[in-house]
């Protein structure tokens, strides 16, 4: 700790801590305009310039200089003032003064600074910038007229993003910020250079004169689309969310956002969400009154009780309260049938985990990456799905030189960071590598051993997974398997991270279970700096987990519900926020349950592929109109908080689960989320002792920082076999798209609209295809027809179709498992 | 201070003689109005739009809130005023909303005739304030 003295006041601060920071520990207010809190000193602007005691002569910038013991600051000082003043005048010099059109008006740091500092007239005179905009992209608008070259753009995408879009091109007067070859904007979309920008030269496409900040309401909430749990502060004008706001104040993302949650909200003010309850009467689904809806819900729930049996699947989109009451309602209804996002995905943390650290979460928690030494992903997906954690391992690599080991079937972002790893292995195997990675370490003596249980066992089994095997099987080396195991074993701080979803179905338990023998055998699990990490694909799926939507004991789970709905052994379905004709796999067997089903209620915002196959369809709320909790894959609890109001009768899901139940005899009525999470406190043991009015703007980690695993016992776990096939198809996440809702939105739509199928460029070649070709896919006498994407991604022999389309009917192909070997005609 | 007396009651006399009476006979008379009187609210043209660029300050700036803009971007990409109009009813004819225009684009008029017979016709839409 150091002591100083900023403008008189006695303060102590950190070591590491520059001028600025510690001013604003004092509270001292210093102006800036290149200074971010989560990037690195730049000293760009020369407007926080102070005077130090022990440096007289010339003024110190106060953002760049670090605080030394005794250190006397003043930050206001006639002097100080004509300086700054003139910095201004200069920056004024060739910036165009069109406040009145430019978006940033009334937000913007340089305008406040003009007021503040009385910068009119300016004393010098020069010629305006008159350089063209890029419009080109329909997500980021650049107007590099009114940039004052702070480069937090550039810094941001480089640092924190690891795209590096940005850098300063030319010279003295004529310096600007640019891309490659000054070209248009081709980049990921993140926006993150939007929101670092203190001044209008980085804007929000979408959001181009639609409002003024000062008009906006701010709401902070969590984005409903990934487990990551990102704070997203929506700025509302007239019940309409306008624009994500930056907020890098509260939450787990400092601000950060990806392309989905910064550009992907529009879905919610779709003209398409469903308005009034649907009921089918001669064939067609008509509107009508709610009373109506839940008479012939409630008519066709008592028939299925008394018949066959009834089936609930959910989705993971839901607030914590309304799957407690969900599955409530189940209870009430007398089912044990109750699943979500598909059964198979999540089977990592509920018996992976489960078995062999008693626990069904991820043990570490975000932050905590950005310091570790050693990161292995598995699937380079994992950025993709979880792009703001992604950015954290960026900075972990960037900024701590942590080494990152990427286990994957694909090349994809995390690869490119300097000095990654990877592991590229043949689709499916990497269980297989996981193994070979778990049987070095216990050849190697390098394995923690103590106070684990099976090892023997695991021994045994891992006798057919040696490095040189498994290198045969999956194309990775087992030099590199060897190497890999040992950075692993020799790291002080590790993390392992691991991404699942629906259209990762395919050896769930197996990953999480070989996930968390080499965490074991590391001694990652359970230390504190660690983590073991699988995230879920959508905001509650942790949540879900949670709170035990899944299928009690010797009741049916989703794969079972829908082959016995298809057989004729189930008498009704009851979707709650999923559309699984169009993500679950096997659309085929999705389709018969769905149509041989007696009765199918659907619960939903849209009117989904598997809403038009319902007897009853109840309109839903959307993460932006409800209140309640979301609990995100570290185990933060975080609130969702109203933005806007329900369009037209549609109600939350909390109050369709209490109707429905008033409506059949129940008493499952609550006050509001807070009662209802108070219940929870009380049954769910993680969440005791939690209160809904405590969660504050960080959300309450559960379990705290890093969790207690309650068991150490290594199991083996059989890898896969490879596809033999000249062309293998996988399936995943894209970095714009998160499930199917994002296909409703404007801002993922502009950079991704339709389904494609990704081919490696020597495949491309030796197969004749170029971008935009229609390719068809042929497996198990299905065919289905996408548009072709050439890239460096894909190892030969392999293409990729992302799952989130409906249109694109994917899942005709893809029946659970990692690769589908399939046939290509042009 | 009869001299005083006198004085000042010639004055009041003065008045009462034909010619001099500050009272005109309206609508027949009409008084000249000044520059600076606060009539109704002009929007002024350019060449092929209004010069008004719906920066919003009028709408942020005005007291009685009777001001609503709307913007958008123009088939050129220029911000312009989607929707402007203002509330007669509410307006306080204060002037502040000209005072805060940074690109002149509004003005008050001489014209005080606003009286009328129903409410919707004191709602001056874009295409009657531009003049």
């Amino acid at each position: 700790m150091v002591n100083l003295t900023i403008d008189g006041k006695q303060i102590t601060v950190q070591k590491t801590a520059t001028i600025y920071e510690a001013a604003q520990e004092a509270g001292v207010f210093i102006p800036v305009l290149c200074y971010a809190k989560k990037l690195l000193p730049y000293g760009a602007c020369r407007v926080c310039l102070v005077e130090v005691e022990q440096m007289k002569g010339r003024l110190i910038p106060a953002c760049t200089t670090p605080v030394t013991e005794g250190m006397a600051v003043t930050t206001t000082s006639e002097e100080i003032r004509k300086v700054r003043k003139t910095v201004l005048e200069f920056l004024l010099v060739n910036h165009v003064i069109e406040c009145p059109v430019c978006d940033k008006g009334g937000e913007c740091d340089l305008q406040d600074l003009t007021f503040d500092y009385e910068v009119y007239p300016n004393r010098f005179t020069g010629e305006k910038f008159d350089l063209p905009t890029d419009e080109v992209n329909p997500l980021i608008e650049r107007n590099m007229n009114r940039c004052v070259l702070c480069g937090k753009c550039a810094r941001v995408c480089d640092e924190i993003v690891a795209y590096g879009s940005y850098s300063f091109i030319n010279r003295g007067f004529e310096t600007k910020i640019a891309t490659a070859y000054d070209r248009g904007l081709n980049c990921e979309f993140c926006g993150q250079c939007v929101s670092m920008c203190p001044v209008g030269a980085i804007l929000p496409r979408p959001f181009k004169f639609k409002a003024r900040p000062w008009q906006l309401k701010e709401v902070d909430t969590v984005c409903g689309y990934c487990g990551n749990g990102c704070t997203v502060t929506l700025g509302v004008l007239n019940e309409k969310v306008e624009t994500i706001r930056f907020n890098d104040k509260i939450g787990v993302n400092n601000g950060n956002l990806c392309v989905r949650g910064r550009f992907g909200y529009s879905y919610v003010n779709s003209d398409e969400r469903l308005q009034k309850p649907l009921l089918r009467k001669d064939g067609n689904l008509v509107e009508v009154e709610w009373k109506e809806a839940l008479d012939a819900v409630a008519e066709g729930f008592q028939k299925a009780q008394s018949g066959k049996g009834l089936g609930v699947l959910a989705g993971a989109r839901l607030t914590n309260e309304e799957l407690f009451l969900l599955k409530k309602l189940a209870g009430q209804l007398g089912t044990g049938n109750l699943d979500h996002s598909g059964g198979e995905c999540y089977k990592g943390l509920t018996e992976g985990f489960r078995e062999t650290l008693g626990v069904q979460a991820s043990t570490g928690d975000f932050p905590q990456v950005e310091d570790c030494d050693v990161i292995l992903s598995i699937r380079s997906d994992f950025y993709e799905t979880h792009p703001v954690f992604g950015m954290v391992v960026n900075q972990a690599v960037k900024r701590h030189g942590s080494k990152l080991l990427v286990l994957s079937d694909k090349k994809g972002k995390f690869t490119k960071l300097p000095g990654a790893e990877t592991l590229l292995s043949r689709p499916g195997l990497e269980v297989n590598v996981l193994n070979a990675m778990a049987g070095v370490l216990l050849d190697e003596g390098l394995a923690v051993t103590k106070d684990v249980e099976g090892i023997e066992e695991l021994k045994k089994g891992l006798a057919d997974y040696t490095p040189e095997k498994v290198a045969d099987q999956t194309g990775v080396s087992a030099d590199s398997i060897r190497d890999a195991a040992r950075k692993l074993a020799a790291a002080k701080n590790s993390a392992i991270l691991l991404a699942y979803g629906l259209p990762y179905s395919a050896h769930s338990r197996e990953l999480g279970a070989a996930a968390a023998n080499l965490a074991i055998l590391t001694g990652a699990a359970g230390r504190e700096g660690s983590g073991l990490y699988l995230c879920g694909e959508k905001a509650n799926s942790q949540g879900a987990v949670d709170l035990g939507i899944l299928p009690a004991e010797g009741a049916m789970g989703a794969r079972e519900m829908l082959r016995a709905a298809a057989a004729g052994d189930l008498s009704a379905l009851y979707v709650v926020a999923e559309d699984p004709l169009s993500s679950y796999p096997d659309r085929a067997k999705v389709e018969a349950a769905l149509e041989k089903a007696p009765f199918l209620v659907v619960q939903d915002i849209f009117l989904s592929p598997t809403a038009q196959k319902a007897d009853v369809v109840l309109p839903a709320a959307s993460f932006a109109e409800k209140e309640g909790t979301f609990t995100n894959a570290e185990r933060r609890i975080q609130r969702v908080r109203r933005g806007i109001v329900i369009p037209g009768e549609a109600k939350t899901d909390l109050s369709i689960f209490e109707m429905i139940s008033s409506r059949l005899g129940g008493q499952l009525t609550y006050t509001g989320p807070e009662a209802v999470f108070a219940e929870i406190a009380k049954e769910v043991p993680q969440y005791a002792g939690i209160e809904y009015r405590e969660i504050g703007p960080q959300g309450i980690v559960w379990g705290g920082k890093s969790l207690d695993i309650s068991a150490r016992k290594v199991v083996f776990v059989k890898g896969g076999n490879p596809v033999d096939s000249p062309i293998q198809l996988i399936t995943g996440s894209t970095l714009y798209h998160s499930g199917t809702i994002s296909t409703r939105a404007k801002g993922p739509l502009a950079v991704i609209p339709d389904p494609f199928l990704e081919f490696g460029q020597e495949d491309a070649q030796s197969l004749g295809i170029k971008e935009g070709d229609m390719v068809t896919l042929k497996s198990n006498g299905t065919e289905i027809r996408l548009s072709a994407k050439v890239d460096r991604r894909m190892p030969r022999g392999v293409v990729f179709a992302p799952y989130h389309f409906p249109s694109a009917q994917l899942n005709r192909l893809y029946k659970g498992e990692a690769a589908i070997a399939v046939e290509l005609v042009k | 201070m009869f001299k005083e007396f006198l004085k000042g009651l010639s004055i009041t006399f003065k008045h009462m003689l034909p010619g001099h009476s500050t009272t005109v006979q309206y609508p027949k008379e009409r008084l000249e109005i000044s520059d600076r009187f606060r009539g109704l609210h002009r929007l002024v043209p350019a060449h092929d739009r209004e010069k008004c660029v719906a920066c919003y300050l009028c709408p942020t700036v005005c007291p009685a809130k009777c001001i609503t803009v709307e913007s958008a971007e123009n088939a050129k990409g220029e911000k312009y005023p989607r929707v402007y109009k203002i509330d007669m009813l509410r307006c306080i004819f204060c002037g502040y909303c000209v005072e805060a225009c940074p690109v002149e684009a509004l003005e008050m008029t001489g014209d005080f005739e606003l009286a009328n017979y129903n409410r919707e016709d004191f709602e001056f839409a874009k295409e009657r304030l531009l003049r």
